[in-house]
């Protein structure tokens, strides 16, 4: 059966190409079109994730103090392990330094480590995927038997030991965990890009574009190209909330990134079970929140997008048509009823 | 000794004890009889290995000293060597100590205790010189003759008078000579640890439990429990709930300051506090950027603030450190506090380094090891960066490495500076300064000073008290002045109890052996 | 029924075939990455410790002084004769530790599965069929937001209430430290060895460690059951059968349980498989939150020793596990649906 995604107006090599505004409008009409939950899921979605990104990019603005700072601007210091108070709104955590402060200080290291991972993995994913899907034969089976072996095995395991061996030769930080993160993924990307490939090369339109002489790198990239990345806007997203959740995993384990370069909410939930001992809460308690909310911004945001690009999960607006009626058609002016 | 006879002796000390709480009118609680006592010990200590050629780490050397035994030791409360299983032991030079051996010992597989045992088991620790092992302790040992069955003597290759101290040490537990190789380290598994000790290890699974159980013909005095469980935790917060909800009896090494404080008012627990002599200490690489510089050491030596680290790190519970001698042994001086002051002078500091010529900020590697000295080692070395950068005179980058790797790495100099701490092998200033000072350490931080070498000699030659007190006085104002190692603090131990555990005071003090021998449970 | 037996046994050993390439390419995987960046194990533990001839000899004994190719086919001959070696760090064999752990991770995973499926499905059907009502939004909600929360955060949040604040349930461990000496432990798997003995305080024990660990893992895989659960309920929903028994007029009841719910659980067998890789994921954060005796915490103990024989050891064997897994999922799929076997 032929692919489901690919929206109808996609179709016509013409239009394939065009970036005019009429293409984009094109591009959004469903967005606006969309009617129901999936509206709603779409939006909220995007608003959360809206609101970490900007937390993130304006992090030395928005946060009262500095991710690693434990004293004042005179030098006194902040009570250490100390509940939420008007001067720090989520408390501090044992080293006396500000939980708001590193709760947003931490969306600004989850999304660049994520945003790195996920290009990464589609850098390498998505060609990979193009090629093997649209050459086939051994260079299709041998990909395909590599990445499922990869895929098959347990992400976290995966990303632990790329992670750990990297820290050995190019040092810990930010570059080791996105590498290590981006590792898992690829094969995700490949496979899908794989599938959609397969099933639109075998589209009238590519045959006919071979059958007049185009060069495979053309057909690829012309055609191809831009059916299959219709899909990645959707994959990248739900891909980032996986990836938000397996940096917070290698954070909690110690093999994040250096906790002195930056906050990072994973590593902050690992010291905060020593103080769920004592009763202590605020320390771990609002990392975590903030981890929830933006995965689930971002899978709202994923799973929203998808049902509204996706033709058949698609709720379109209703309209009552309005058939005139029959009286009013058989008058003349002048004319017998 | 005759089973009988021990038994009889058993029940007239319960008996004493019990015309005694009679007699106080009290309605004193009963301490339950031995046979049907266990007691859970709560640990985050992971151990090493029970084979005393292989092991030099504090919680294996706990089970040693209760599994095996060694011809002197040091009676709880005390600080000086009295027999064990010698019955007495003379230097007959300065270079020659005969110990006469205990009769009717046996060990846990029923074989006999004799001399060959003796020589067989200081060999092997030579011999092997495994490099977790302590043979550095036995350096003095020049060989071991077996004069008769149940005679040995001692030839030291230089006069040593702490000789007698490291016969108590885990470094010498006598192992059986027929079930131990004399080549390779002996298996962790029930039924291949044997000694003569009051225990025998009854199940061993690595890295979770150690059961061990009181050994029915054991020469001395029996224990008051029938059976110990050793429990290791993950993190010390899993330690403390399970302290709390009574699933251990005993929770020793490591809580943190803050699970500490949080115990302290709480129902059914007592948190018991002995002396200690345990400290930890900052070494440097004076060989390697930028501690090869001595300014740069001695501006460390005034900017670190110690009394930061103590407060807010540990909650006051441990002390700051001003010599690598400690307090509580012959000998100390606060040489750092006589030398630097006892807080931290930023601007003296300043004024050292630029009398060197040295730019500031010094760019600083400082390395830490997460686990192995409890969970607060992170905490303690960012509170030391910070007082070192809110001077302005460095920029400190921290970095961590797992025990086994971190000690591969630091002593062998891999290291500008690095994190250590320290134990009493026995309770002499020698064991510190002499481990700490000499050229020829395990420290790999390459320091070496003729000087303190000839004094540590001296030291150990002396048998005059005052002579070794001078001589160990005069290496800490050297070592002060040329700062190869920082002191940073010297701490309690600290234990947290169920109410009803009786005889962990008895145990804390100088030794730092944790004597199961001794603990017990009243109803 | 002659011809499908047949071609259950062709289709059985096809798969087996394509399991091999699967396994070797794994097991290459796992050589590569244990070798690329330490080096040899030996060096990488002892070092820096051993002098340069010993160093040398322990190296030369253990083989790590041939060629890199000669290695991998003794790693090759060495993972077929089930033979993992001694960890460096502690002298242990690799395979009792990979048993003893093993069990216990077995133990944990076993019983997370089944509250994930218990809660998953339940959701999964009740949104399914109400859907786009608020309770269908409520199920799905709830299904992401569990997932979008991490083990380690659920567990914080359950030590905290269960543990520290109500005081019910331990945070650690699989037993009291005196239940797991006195109980015998045959089989390592504590339930079993409880009911086996029959002792009913000890199994209580067990239990009692177990649940905070099992819910929180357990919980968080539901959530993906959830949704998988219900995508399935919406097709046969939709499904032309379900159409023509509501048309021959059966009850809509009869229509949901009898028809459409059966065949949408029939999937979820694969699901279970498609999760496994998820679960031992899941289980190495639940075991470091929970101080579990797993070989998730052994994994992590040893790499930070840089024990890689140990490390090297526990990959294989995980990698190993899920080759044989999934090939037993698809062989149930198989039988369970004929389907299968043409494809």
């Amino acid at each position: 059966m032929r692919t489901l995604r690919r929206p109808t107006h996609r179709a016509a090599p013409g239009a394939v190409g065009r970036r005019g505004a009429a293409g984009l409008g094109r591009l959004f009409g469903p967005v606006r079109d969309a009617r129901g939950m999936a509206k709603w899921v779409l939006w909220i979605g995007l608003g959360i994730t809206v609101l970490f990104i900007v937390l993130a990019v304006f992090a030395p603005l928005v946060a009262p103090y500095d991710f690693d700072q434990y004293r004042n601007a005179e030098g006194i210091r902040f009570g250490k392990q100390a509940p939420p108070s008007a001067a720090h709104l989520f408390g501090t955590n044992v080293l006396s330094t500000d939980v708001l402060s590193r709760v947003i200080f931490g969306s600004r290291t989850a999304l660049t480590v994520v945003v790195i991972a996920v290009v990464f993995a589609l850098a390498v994913g998505l060609p990979l995927g193009l090629i093997s899907g649209y050459f086939g034969h051994k260079l299709d089976r041998v990909l395909v038997l590599v990445m499922d072996a990869l895929f098959a095995f347990p992400y976290l395991l995966l990303a632990i030991v790329i992670a750990f061996l990297l820290s050995e030769t190019i040092g810990r930080g930010v570059m080791s965990a996105a590498v290590a993160i981006a590792v898992v993924y690829i094969p995700q990307y490949f496979r899908v890009v794989r599938n959609h490939v397969i099933s639109v090369r075998e589209e009238p339109y590519v045959e006919a574009a071979r059958a007049l002489g185009a060069r495979p790198r053309t057909i690829i990239v012309r055609y191809v190209l831009f059916n299959v990345i219709q899909t990645v806007p959707v994959i990248a997203t739900l891909n980032a909330a996986d990836a938000i959740l397996t940096l917070a995993a290698l954070g909690f384990l110690g093999y994040g990134i250096q906790p002195t370069d930056a906050a990072e909410w994973g590593y902050d939930i690992q010291r905060a079970i020593a103080d769920a001992g004592s009763g202590i809460w605020w320390t771990g308690l609002w990392p975590g929140v903030a981890i929830v909310l933006l995965v689930t911004g971002l899978t709202l945001l994923g799973e929203g997008l998808n049902d509204v690009l996706n033709p058949v999960l698609r709720r379109r607006r209703i309209e009552r048509v309005d058939l005139p009626s029959r009286e009013a058609r058989v008058l003349e002016p002048g004319g017998e009823a | 000794m005759d089973g009988r006879l021990r038994a009889i002796r058993v029940l007239a000390v319960v008996g004493v004890l019990a015309l005694v709480a009679a007699a106080c009118g009290e309605a004193a609680e009963e301490e339950q009889p031995p046979e049907e006592v266990t007691i859970i010990h709560g640990t985050t200590d992971p151990w090493q290995s029970f084979d005393p050629a292989a092991s030099y780490d504090l919680p294996s050397w706990n089970v040693i000293q209760n599994v095996m035994e060694t011809l002197l030791r040091i009676p709880p409360g005390g600080d000086t060597p009295e027999p064990g299983l010698a019955e007495s032991c003379d230097f007959e030079d300065s270079q020659t100590y005969t110990c006469v051996l205990r009769q009717g010992v046996t060990f846990h597989d029923g074989s006999t205790f004799e001399a060959d045992d003796v020589k067989v088991s200081f060999d092997r620790n030579i011999g092997i010189a495994d490099p977790e092992g302590a043979s550095s302790l036995l350096g003095s040992l020049d060989s071991v003759e077996v004069v008769d069955d149940s005679t040995v003597t001692f030839h030291l290759k230089a006069p040593d008078a702490t000789w007698p101290f490291i016969l108590t040490t885990a470094a010498a537990a006598i192992v059986p000579s027929d079930a131990y190789s004399a080549t390779e380290v002996q298996a962790d598994q029930a039924g291949q640890v044997i000694g003569t000790g009051p225990y025998e290890v009854a199940e061993f699974r690595p890295g979770e439990t150690l059961v061990l159980e009181a050994f029915d013909a054991y020469w001395g005095d029996a224990p008051v429990n029938a059976r110990v469980i050793v429990q290791l935790f993950d993190t010390s917060s899993a330690l403390k709930l399970a302290v709390e909800q009574g699933e251990v009896d005993i929770a020793y090494r490591n809580l943190t300051a803050t699970e500490i404080d949080d115990l302290r008012g709480q129902e059914g627990i007592e948190v018991v506090q002995g002396n200690g002599t345990e400290i930890r200490y900052l070494v440097f690489n004076v060989e390697k950027e930028p501690f090869d510089e001595l300014a740069v050491r001695r501006a460390v030596a005034m900017t670190i603030d110690r009394q930061a680290v103590v407060e807010n790190v540990y909650n006051g519970t441990v002390d700051p450190l001003y010599s690598m001698n400690p307090v509580g042994l012959a000998g100390h001086i606060d040489a750092f506090a006589d030398e630097y002051g006892e807080s931290p002078d930023p601007e003296g500091a300043a004024q050292v380094l630029a009398d060197a010529g040295i730019e500031t900020p010094v760019n600083v590697e400082m390395w830490w090891t997460p686990s192995h000295y409890g969970d607060l080692s992170a905490d303690e070395y960012t509170e030391i960066k910070r007082s070192l950068e809110e001077s302005g005179l460095f920029s400190v980058s921290l970095k961590s490495t797992e025990w086994d790797a971190y000690t591969e790495a630091a002593f062998t100099g891999q290291y500008p500076s690095y994190q250590l701490g320290w134990f009493p092998d026995y309770p002499d200033a020698d064991n510190y300064l002499a481990s700490f000072y000499h050229s020829d350490t395990f420290l790999g931080n390459n320091y070496s000073n003729s000087q303190v070498d000839q004094l540590i000699a001296t030291e150990k030659a002396a048998t005059d008290q005052g002579e070794r007190v001078a001589a160990f006085e005069e290496i800490q104002r050297i070592a002060a002045e040329e700062v190869p190692i920082i002191p940073v603090w010297q701490g309690d131990q600290i234990a947290a109890v169920r109410d009803g555990i009786t005889g962990v005071e008895n145990t804390f003090d100088a030794s730092f052996i944790f004597r199961y021998w001794l603990i017990g449970k009243s109803a | 029924m002659a011809k499908q037996s047949t071609s259950l046994r062709t289709y059985a050993l096809t798969r087996l075939g394509l399991a091999l390439p699967m396994v070797l390419l794994l097991l290459t995987l796992v050589f590569i990455l244990m070798r690329v960046a330490p080096g040899d194990p030996i060096s990488a533990a002892l070092g820096g410790r051993l002098p340069a001839e010993e160093l040398a000899r322990r190296r030369a004994a253990a083989g790590y002084d041939r060629s890199l190719v000669v290695q991998y086919f003794d790693y090759l001959g060495d993972v077929a004769r089930g033979d993992f070696g001694q960890t460096i760090s502690d002298n242990r064999s690799v395979t009792g530790l990979i048993v003893q752990n093993g069990a216990a991770t077995l133990e944990l995973t076993l019983v997370a599965m089944l509250i994930a499926v218990g809660v998953g499905t339940l959701v999964g059907l009740v949104s399914g069929r109400l859907r786009d009502t608020p309770a269908d939004a409520a199920g799905r909600l709830f299904g992401i937001v569990i997932y979008a929360a991490p083990i380690f955060f659920l567990g914080f949040l359950a030590q905290l209430v269960f543990g520290k604040w109500l005081g019910l349930l331990p945070t650690s461990g699989r037993a009291s430290p005196v239940v797991v000496f006195t109980m015998d432990s045959p089989t390592n798997l504590f339930i079993v060895d409880a009911l086996i003995g029959g002792d009913m305080e000890a199994l209580g024990d067990v239990l009692r460690h177990l649940v905070m660990p099992a819910t929180t893992l357990g919980l968080v895989i539901g959530g993906v059951f959830i949704r998988l659960v219900r995508v399935n309920v919406l097709q046969t929903l939709q499904g032309d059968y379900v159409e023509a028994a509501r048309a021959r007029g059966v009850r809509e009841r009869h229509v949901v349980f009898r028809h459409a719910f059966k065949n949408a659980l029939v999937p979820v067998i694969t699901v279970m498989g498609l999760q496994f890789a998820l679960l031992l994921s899941g289980a190495i954060l639940t075991e470091q939150t929970f101080n579990w005796p797993g070989l998730g915490s052994e994994l992590v103990r040893y790499l930070d020793n840089r024990d890689y024989i140990a490390v090297q050891g526990i990959i294989t064997f995980v990698a190993l596990v899920v080759v044989v897994v999934s090939m037993l999922i698809d062989l149930i799929n198989a039988w369970v649906d004929p389907r299968v076997r043409y494809a």
